[in-house]
């Protein structure tokens, strides 16, 4: 009972913060609701048993990811600009293909989404999420540190454009 | 899930009483402490007119506080000026719930009373979260004043917090690879067993007095005074440079509550580094029983070890100075970050030789 009101508090929370982010004028309010929209869906981590990931997703996603967007976001300075009105046909296609999109993406969710978690004991605490990468998905691991090395190499190749060597 | 059980709710309720309460009155003690013990290292007297000694002196800060004019500056966001002070303490209040600070012991009904928050498997995480959405109060304060020298410090003190969380976070690491779990309930039992020395001496097998674990235990230090932006890293206020930094704008009850939460997250993160490095709740060299007097016991110790890292924040704010912002920033990732990786290591070598 307690788990259904927590759920749907937070996951009412994760919409309209996730609405604000689209819908709001101004970058870094919207920065900030999406901070707040991932904790949300940390909520919705642990209450699927998964606190390691909730914790991850915080740690990476709302505290590492959003706080560079914010970075960016207050550096450029990024003023209400005003743009020209869309075209009824823009209009048109816009929310139709949304809600075409959504319409899909609701029934193929409903048919095929498992409503109940695994039978057997699963714990998924850092030891087995360790244990797994370096195990099982140690060469998915070791690609994903090399693309990572590879878009810091760009990122310092990037901004060391245009400076003079003395 | 499991139904809920109301004395584990009643319990739960009255842990977090004790931990919020205590929390909340550390800043008029700190503020007294930080006072006199400014004017004692600068060979002045500090304020004491207030009562014998001062000691009311947080009494008037606070009623100056409730009286003062609140100004908001044109321009400035609606919403997020007022907000920022709240999001800067949320993470100091709510990161004390998975420390530790007592000895568990049984109840009369034969129920473990565990005197902490929220005993969860992953605790340490927690923490690391937490303190990276403490960012998030600086550089919204920052921005939301309409003020470029607050966007300014606001910026820089958020760079700053980022990159010292990784050095915090890789130096905590070392100290909970000893334990073998992220649990900081387990990290805490494993620095109540001794080290024997010879045969016959034994010390508290409190990870501060294990060789390994001396360079973690500055880099996490370290580390911890970059977060809160505490001298010598606080650059966010520097009064000289950038006014007061992404505080200026701020006034009266707004104010305030940057005041608390800034030594609110110093009393937090006392208490990690006594958890992690000096034994938690441990007093060396006895066995406390598990009863009330051993709970009362533990949680005193710890209160003893906070108050003396307390007592050290303040004593480095008045002693070292400023560091100048980009050697802050050099220091922060060409230095402690690879000692901490290096250190992993080391801490890894010891385990597998047993030496710890």
């Amino acid at each position: 009972m307690i788990e259904y009101a927590v759920f749907f508090f937070f996951a009412a929370i994760a919409v309209i913060f996730a609405l604000v982010v689209i819908l709001h004028r101004n970058p870094v309010v919207g920065a900030l609701s999406l901070v707040a929209s991932f904790f949300a869906l940390a909520v919705m981590y642990v209450l699927l048993d998964a606190p390691f990931l909730a914790a991850l997703q915080v740690i990476v996603y709302a505290g590492a990811i959003m706080v560079l967007f914010l970075f960016v976001i207050m550096l450029l300075n990024l003023q209400k600009q005003a743009e020209e009105p869309t075209r009824p046909v823009q209009q048109f296609v816009g929310y139709a293909g949304s809600a075409a999109f959504g319409i899909a993406l609701v029934y193929y969710l409903s048919k095929y989404v498992v409503l109940e978690l695994p039978a057997s004991p699963f714990v998924a605490d850092a030891r087995t999420v360790g244990v797994a990468l370096f195990e099982s998905y140690i060469f998915p691991f070791e690609m994903v540190s090399i693309l990572l090395l590879a878009a810091i190499v760009g990122a310092l190749v990037l901004s060391g454009r245009g400076v003079q060597t003395s | 899930m499991a139904e809920i059980d109301k004395v584990d709710v009643a319990l739960s309720i009255l842990k977090i009483a004790i931990v919020v309460g205590a929390l909340l009155n550390v800043t008029p003690i700190m503020v007294w402490v930080e006072r006199r013990g400014s004017a004692l290292i600068q060979d002045r007297v500090g304020p004491n007119r207030v009562g014998p000694f001062g000691l009311f002196q947080s009494l008037a800060d606070a009623a100056k506080f409730f009286l003062k004019e609140d100004i908001v500056p044109l321009g400035a966001h609606k919403w997020l000026y007022s907000l920022a002070p709240m999001f800067g303490l949320i993470p100091a209040l709510t990161t004390i719930a998975v420390v530790p600070w007592g000895r568990p012991f049984p109840l009369r009904s034969g129920r473990i009373f565990e005197p902490i928050v929220a005993d969860v498997n992953v605790g340490i995480l927690l923490i690391f979260a937490l303190a990276s959405l403490s960012v998030y109060g600086i550089v919204t304060a920052g921005w939301a004043s309409n003020n470029k020298y607050s966007l300014f410090g606001g910026i820089r003190s958020s760079a700053q917090m980022i990159s010292y969380e990784l050095a915090m976070t890789l130096a905590a690491i070392s100290a909970l690879m000893v334990a073998g779990s992220l649990r900081l309930t387990d990290v805490v039992w494993k620095q109540t067993g001794y080290f024997v020395l010879f045969d016959t001496i034994k010390i508290p097998a409190w990870n501060i007095l294990s060789p390994a674990m001396w360079i973690p235990c500055i880099v996490f230090t370290v580390a911890a005074f970059a977060e809160t932006n505490r001298l010598p890293f606080d650059f966010a206020e520097a009064e000289a440079e950038l006014v007061a930094g992404y505080h200026t704008e701020y006034s009266s009850m707004k104010f305030a509550l940057f005041f608390m939460s800034e030594y609110i997250a110093m009393a937090t993160v006392s208490a990690l580094i006594t958890t992690l490095f000096l034994g938690g709740w441990d007093i060396p060299w006895y066995n406390e029983p598990a009863t009330f007097l051993g709970f009362l016991l533990s949680a005193a110790a710890f209160t003893i070890k906070v108050g003396i890292l307390m007592l050290i924040f303040v004593w480095v704010r008045w002693t070292i100075p400023r560091l100048k912002y980009d050697i802050l920033m050099r220091v922060g990732w060409k230095v402690f970050l690879p000692l901490a990786v290096i250190n992993i290591l080391l801490v890894a070598l010891f385990i597998a030789k047993e030496w710890i």
